[in-house]
């Protein structure tokens, strides 16, 4: 096919662009790559820019070494992985229902969802409710209030819309309950959006430090960007004035960057694989037949 | 469809009136509950004690008990369950405590959000500004009840805190937090100075030792220049903190305040025993000018009031620069950073005793630190008796002497030996803060002490005790070349005054703080602009706020 002269220079200004935001997202990234193999005294210099200078393993050997970074470590990905699985079923069997026009309180119960996504409780009242269901410093407190997403309900709910009513049907006149349709029959065609589901929900934990901050007291219970979060701001908040005897030091530079790099390892591994039902999954859901 | 609207708007209204309801007799519950302990701890008080305590006497519990603790964990020594901290204080006074860990950088976020959801610990140490958690009474007004604390008493009254303790006290007349108390304000080495490469100064010709004892800042810039000429013109001073440290230590000397101890621009004039605005008096006017003269010489970076601290102090590391802000833990990471990049032996560091302009004062007069606060909740379920006998504990592990050097040093000969003169030495394979560079273990990291929740405040023996030589050093030349300034007496204006000065405040010192550093970075002339300088502060109502102060004071003395 002939492409005309106009439409190439738009495809060459066009990759330029890219480029250059490829490059822009992929730089910081690459300097932290660069300094986590660095030597301190090269990182102090500044000479480090996506090549690592001194190059070294021993950030990662005292990581490793290290027992509270591995629990923490180990947290993450029990968290990760038990609060996908139960955002998930939560999320489907709320969206399901909600999919359906013929059930009538569909009309009355979609407002009361929608309003969650305007309106909270906020912080302290959400704090008290938590504690009185004595879910506090519970593994509990961080993946059951916020199982669900009104945002991803509603994705999902136009994603179950979309598929052909009569599929269900022949389903129920073959003997299938309500449950059996949705387990043997909807579950298997929905997976662009549950992969996306499991990707938004799987990252979304992966990487949330404020709800285990808030609910966890003991630190075993702590997850990788909680402790992440306290190496990188610890220096920066204390009331300097009054630092007085508290030790105002701070952590490695190396140490920083190797650890941020050993969080985000996974969801870039993982990422390339669901990537093709993360844009599926999005568009199906958006428009209804 | 329109009935089942109304009969769910009906449900709802019922609901809410209930729930609005439920609070009302949970109210009601409440005060029950706070008349009924406060009589049965009156009379516990008189039934015989289960626990020994007094000014030399260990606290020590009949039964094992645990106390509810908030707990800022320190990046650098992070928590660990089998500290000899923990284990020695559980043997020593059979008490343990039921921690609730929080990294430090959100410790206040934290603490903020226990106390108003009414699930604070019973102990919150390391609280910096107590204001915010007064008016909803979930913290005790410990003054009420520092007499059953003979440790703290006793420090009170042997260096006769009386005044510092002032500072804090609120407009009811009462303190709610017990502070960190030291001897003298500086002599802990953690002042705030600035650090000189002294090896490149001598080599320029400047002897900072023989000066520094009564050098002006004039003259301390020509020494400045001397060195910048040495090393060949690029700025030779890179300051961290955003330049407010910088600020609150040279403005300090010209009676002004800024940077970190801005405030409200208000200063004490003893002599008349009446307060002025000092942003815009002729001391401010001074104190820009040198300021602006370090900056427009070139002898300042002016990124010092932009840059992040970590380039800031990396200039210092790799040898760029030759003069930077210090205090006591940064000092040892200049050390330790230089000695990577330079090696060993090629360079030396000294703290300046800091030059004089308007008076030969040092910079800090506060003799008191962060503190704790103690949770109402403390004192409705421990009851009085439980509730003294919980301060006792704290009198001895906080105030004591023994509690004190305990948390401190550790145990006498599993981390420390003493000799005969009170001599205090680690033992050689521990390390801690520049004491034995070579030791394997170190004091906070493997044995939780030294650690900024327990450790604060006391006499200047057990501060210096613990200092590495370069900081007693500096220490002994501050106290002997500098006095320590008289504390301002304080102005507590009740809370619809304080209400009112803040929101005059806010906006007035952000225009003072930002027209400030147009001074210094030459943006503004000092000459030219400064009638139009003070016109902008008299047009956000800086006369208005002199007045209220005035007023506040005067009905004060």
């Amino acid at each position: 096919m002939k492409v005309s002269k106009s439409y190439r220079i738009f495809q060459i200004i066009n990759t330029i662009i890219m480029i250059i935001i490829v490059a822009a997202t992929l730089y910081p990234f690459l300097f932290l790559v660069a300094q986590s193999f660095s030597s301190e005294k090269a990182i102090y210099n500044g000479e480090v820019t996506i090549f690592p200078v001194g190059f070294n393993i021993e950030t990662y050997k005292s990581i490793i070494k290290q027992g509270d970074f591995l629990l923490y470590y180990r947290n993450t990905i029990l968290y990760a992985v038990l609060g996908t699985i139960i955002s998930l079923f939560s999320t489907a069997i709320l969206a399901y229902p909600l999919s359906k026009d013929k059930l009538r309180l569909n009309k009355v119960i979609t407002p009361f969802v929608i309003f969650t996504m305007y309106f909270g409780g906020g912080l302290i009242p959400n704090y008290v409710l938590v504690n009185s269901l004595g879910m506090r410093n519970t593994i509990w407190a961080f993946l059951i209030p916020g199982a669900i997403s009104t945002y991803y309900v509603l994705l999902m709910k136009s994603f179950f819309a979309s598929l052909p009513q009569e599929l269900e049907e022949a389903a129920s006149i073959d003997g299938l309950g309500t449950f059996g349709i949705f387990i043997k029959i909807v579950f298997p065609l929905s997976k662009p959006i549950m992969a996306t589901m499991v990707l938004f929900y799987a990252a979304g934990l992966w990487s949330n430090w404020f709800t285990p901050f808030i609910y966890f007291d003991s630190k075993d219970k702590w997850p990788v960007a909680l402790y992440l979060r306290q190496i990188i701001y610890g220096a920066t908040s204390t009331n300097e004035i009054s630092a007085g005897l508290d030790q105002a030091q701070s952590i490695a530079a190396s140490v920083k960057s190797a650890s941020m790099v050993l969080m985000a390892l996974p969801i870039i591994c993982i990422y390339p694989f669901i990537q093709k039902y993360f844009v599926q999954g999005m568009m199906i859901g958006s428009v209804k037949g | 469809m329109m009935k089942l609207k109304r009969v769910i708007s009906a449900l709802l209204v019922l609901a809410m009136v209930f729930s609005l309801g439920a609070c009302n007799n949970k109210e009601d519950k409440k005060t029950d509950t706070d008349s009924g302990t406060s009589d049965s701890g009156a009379a516990a008080t008189e039934e015989e004690l289960d626990y020994t305590f007094g000014l030399d006497t260990t606290f020590k519990s009949d039964e094992p008990i645990t106390y509810s603790m908030m707990y800022s964990d320190h990046e650098i020594y992070p928590y660990q369950e089998n500290w000899l901290v923990w284990d020695k204080i559980k043997e020593m006074t059979n008490v343990s405590f039921d921690l609730n860990i929080i990294a430090r950088a959100d410790y206040d976020d934290k603490k903020s959000l226990l106390i108003n959801s009414g699930e604070a610990p019973y102990i919150i140490p390391k609280t910096y500004d107590e204001s915010a958690f007064i008016t909803g009474g979930a913290v005790v007004p410990i003054s009420e009840w520092v007499q059953y604390m003979p440790n703290y008493m006793n420090f009170v009254e042997t260096y006769q805190m009386e005044d510092d303790l002032k500072q804090i006290t609120k407009s009811d007349g009462k303190y709610y937090k017990l502070p960190g108390m030291w001897e003298v304000p500086a002599g802990t080495g953690s002042e705030y100075t600035l650090v000189v490469r002294k090896d490149i100064f001598e080599k320029a010709g400047v002897d900072v030792t023989e000066l520094e004892k009564d050098w002006t800042w004039d003259e301390f810039y020509d020494c400045l220049a001397k060195v910048q000429n040495y090393v060949g013109g690029n700025p030779i001073w890179s300051d961290r903190w955003k330049g407010d440290s910088l600020l609150k230590v040279v403005g300090q000397t010209y009676n002004v305040p800024a940077g970190w101890s801005l405030g409200d621009g208000m200063q004490y004039d003893a002599e008349t025993d009446s307060w002025y605005f000092a942003e815009t008096s002729e001391d401010y006017k001074e104190f820009v000018t040198l300021m602006n003269k370090f900056i427009s010489s070139g002898i300042l970076d002016p990124e010092t009031f932009t840059q992040e601290d970590a380039t800031a102090e990396n200039k210092f590391k790799a040898g760029e620069t030759y003069v930077i802000g210090s205090n006591r833990t940064v000092l040892s990471m200049y050390d330790q950073g230089l000695k990577e990049t330079l090696g060993e032996g090629n360079y030396e560091l000294y703290s300046i005793v800091l030059p004089v302009a308007k008076n030969n004062y040092q910079t800090e007069n506060s003799r008191l630190e962060n503190g704790i606060m103690i949770s109402q909740k403390a004192l409705d379920e421990l009851g009085e008796a439980g509730f003294i006998k919980m301060l006792r504990f704290i009198d001895w592990l906080w105030y004591s002497e023994e509690g004190k050097i305990f948390t401190k040093w550790g145990v006498e000969g599993e981390t420390y030996t003493v000799d005969s003169e009170g001599n205090y030495t680690l033992n050689s394979d521990i390390t801690y803060n520049g004491l034995n560079p070579e030791g394997t273990k170190q004091l906070n990291v493997d044995y939780g002490f030294s650690n900024g929740v327990f450790s604060y405040g006391g006499t200047l023996d057990l501060a210096k005790s613990m200092l590495a030589d370069d900081l007693k050093d500096f220490c002994e030349r501050l106290n002997s070349y500098r006095t320590i300034k008289p504390l301002n007496p304080p102005v507590v204006g009740d809370e619809d005054q304080t209400e009112e000065m803040n929101l005059i405040k806010t906006p007035l010192m952000d225009y003072v703080k930002s027209a400030t550093l147009q001074f210094v970075t030459g943006q503004m002339n000092v000459e030219s602009d400064w009638d139009s300088y003070v016109a902008s502060c008299e047009a956000n109502n800086s006369q208005r706020y002199i007045d209220m102060y005035k007023e506040i004071y005067d009905s004060q003395k």
